[in-house]
């Protein structure tokens, strides 16, 4: 099998590029006028003669309109069928469909809200504290926190902006908010010929604003009998929508260790690879499989899982100063290797990071016998790792590795905004301590000309202005 | 050549002498550095102790301490003779930019307001997210840049903030 690439204008010296058989441009860097113009994806993707399009993560992933004109183009779609991305990616028919399969599904509204009097009539009957989320939505995007009925507006408008702003549909329904509780997904895989497994779940409850930064399996509050559970509800759900390839079925578990069904990823995952260190599956390879009409390879109990994997998100974003994103270009880069160790990237030696997209930088999956094996293995890569000429949550991870809520897999989703508190300088040993003085002397005495961060640069220059002034 | 550094919380009185000994507040330091790439990382040998500094950014400065990052900030007497404010600059001043080019949805401060840590200072719609950037310290917001409902590039200065006992 051969790869055609698409890039963007920000992108042309991406490492997809060079690394893909073929690369065609799609036009400029602003997602609608590239990634997202589905002709010219199609166009492309003809002029090439691609049997089959993978959408990815992100962009047009979990796109109907996207599945079923890569369908009448004659190709395969390695995703499921448009018809089931309509019915998931609306999530309040999901909701139903879940309830009907017989999943639990959180207290809310299964309609959309008219209006703002409906949602603050929905939280009377429902009760505080609430999450408003867009129909449309997914990605921690349309989504609002409201914990007093003060708020209601304000979040109303937001979400309401962000999802028409982001799906097209300002529809926006509510959901109890269950607090302290764990985001717990399963993954499965379907074929077009009625089967459904599931493959085993990840723990993504380290979140921050809903954006998932590590990821692990087996998850520390599932035990085999509520994994079963866990399985049956996600096949039950995948059975009920006629699901087909690799999906994700999210829930959020509580304390007691009761579930109730999220929403439904028509696609890969970001965090696949947990998964795929677990069980030994290769998930893009099977996605290619089903799509071209055969057959999942194995039944259910054959699927099995050995030792335990995290996946560390690193992010283009200042972690020690509230997650902004930062820029630049990579001016050094080391990676981490060694057993169980697995890099997901597109970085090198003079990338520049765009701002246009993702914050998405690498992703460090580490396995081991057992969660202490990959923990202390993913420690000793987190330590190895460089990236330089801009900020990553990298600082985020060490400290995360080393903290004992952590280390005892005692975490739910609230996790980062009671345990990161990135100001806070860790501690050097003093002889490390003055080794960085002596380094930061010798860096400010250096004639800095190398670092041609554009932002930083700019940085400077006012820097130097205000203090001539 | 003297140098006022912070690392961490840390504050530290550097001299280089004309020979490049180091002297760390007032007592020589038995250090020896190699820069291992240049301008960018050191190896710092002190009491046979081996310890690998990289610059992860200059501004702010930002290193990376055998796989720990810290921040950092070093001045020179030149500078700060030059400018009573470099200190500030260095440590107390904080220039909030836009971290991506985007849409300023609401500035929540006016001039002169003190603001605790972590409150709202200015709303950015970027990528189809409000991004709400907050006050990395209880500060006093000095300068105002950038006014609600306009367009911002990408490192846009947008507020300046003082550091406030």
């Amino acid at each position: 099998m051969s790869a055609v690439a698409v890039y963007s204008d920000a992108d042309r010296d991406a490492l997809h590029v060079r690394l893909a058989d073929e690369a065609y441009p799609i036009g400029p860097a602003a997602p609608r006028e590239s990634y997202l113009a589905i002709d010219k994806l199609i166009e492309v993707a003809r002029r090439s003669s691609c049997d089959a399009v993978h959408p990815g993560y992100g962009f047009l992933s979990e796109n109907a309109n996207f599945a079923k004109a890569v369908a009448e183009a004659g190709m395969a779609f390695v995703g499921p069928p448009a018809d089931v991305q309509r019915l998931l990616g609306d999530k309040i028919r999901a909701r139903r469909l879940a309830a009907e399969a017989g999943v639990p599904i959180a207290e809310g509204t299964n309609e959309p809200l008219r209006d703002l009097s409906a949602a603050r009539e929905a939280a009377r009957r429902i009760g505080l504290p609430l999450m408003l989320k867009a129909a449309g939505g997914g990605g921690g995007k349309g989504m609002r926190v409201v914990r007093d009925e003060a708020e209601l507006d304000a979040a109303w408008r937001l979400a309401s902006g962000e999802a028409a702003g982001a799906f097209g549909d300002a529809s926006l329904f509510v959901e109890r908010l269950v607090e302290n509780a764990r985001h717990v997904e399963m993954q499965i895989l379907a074929d077009a010929h009625g089967a459904v497994v599931w493959l085993g779940e990840r723990d993504c409850s380290v979140q921050r604003r809903h954006q998932k930064m590590i990821e692990e399996s087996p998850g520390p509050a599932v035990d085999d009998a509520l994994r079963a559970r866990l399985g049956d509800a996600a096949v039950r759900i995948a059975r009920a929508a006629q699901y087909r390839n690799a999906g994700t079925v999210e829930f959020l578990v509580d304390r007691t260790g009761a579930f109730h069904f999220l929403e439904v990823n028509t696609r890969l995952q970001v965090e696949h690879p947990v998964t795929e260190a677990v069980t030994g599956l290769d998930l893009v390879a099977l996605q290619f499989q089903v799509a071209a009409g055969e057959r999942v390879p194995f039944a259910q109990g054959d699927v099995t899982r050995r030792g335990a994997a995290v996946e560390l998100r690193v992010t283009a974003e200042d972690a020690r100063a509230g997650f902004v994103p930062s820029s630049g270009v990579i001016e050094l880069l080391r990676l981490p290797s060694g057993p169980g160790v697995r890099v997901d990237h597109a970085l090198f030696e003079g990338a520049r990071i765009p701002t246009e997209y993702d914050p998405l930088l690498a992703k460090i999956i580490v396995s081991g016998r057992d969660r202490a094996e990959a923990i202390a293995r993913a420690r000793r890569a987190v330590n190895e790792t460089i990236v330089a000429g801009l900020l990553t949550s990298l600082s985020f991870h060490a400290h995360v590795l080393r903290d004992p809520d952590f280390l005892a897999g005692r975490y739910d989703t609230g996790y980062v905004a009671s345990h990161w508190d990135g100001r806070a300088s860790p501690e050097l040993e003093p002889s490390a301590a003055t080794a960085a003085a002596i380094a930061a002397v010798l860096a400010r005495r250096r004639p800095q000309v190398a670092h041609g961060n554009g932002v930083a640069t700019a940085w400077q220059l006012a820097a130097r202005e205000d203090a001539l002034r | 050549m003297r140098y006022e550094v912070a690392v961490a919380d840390r504050d530290f009185i550097v001299d280089v002498d004309a020979s490049g000994r180091f002297l760390i507040g007032g007592e020589a330091v038995a250090a020896t550095a190699d820069e291992v790439v240049r301008g960018r990382q050191w190896r710092i040998a002190i009491d046979g102790r081996t310890h690998e500094v990289t610059v992860l950014t200059w501004d702010p400065m930002r290193l990376l301490v055998d796989g720990t990052e810290t921040a950092a900030s070093a001045i020179d007497e030149r500078a700060l003779a030059m400018s009573p404010n470099a200190r500030a600059q260095a440590s107390g001043r904080r220039e909030l930019r836009a971290p991506m080019p985007g849409l300023l949805r609401a500035v929540h401060v006016r001039e002169g307001d003190v603001v605790d840590r972590d409150a709202p200072i200015v709303t950015l719609e970027a990528m189809k997210m409000e991004n709400e950037i907050r006050a990395p310290a209880r500060a006093r917001v000095t300068k105002l840049a950038a006014r609600a409902g306009t367009k911002v590039e990408g490192g846009a200065l947008l507020v300046v903030l003082s550091e406030v006992d």
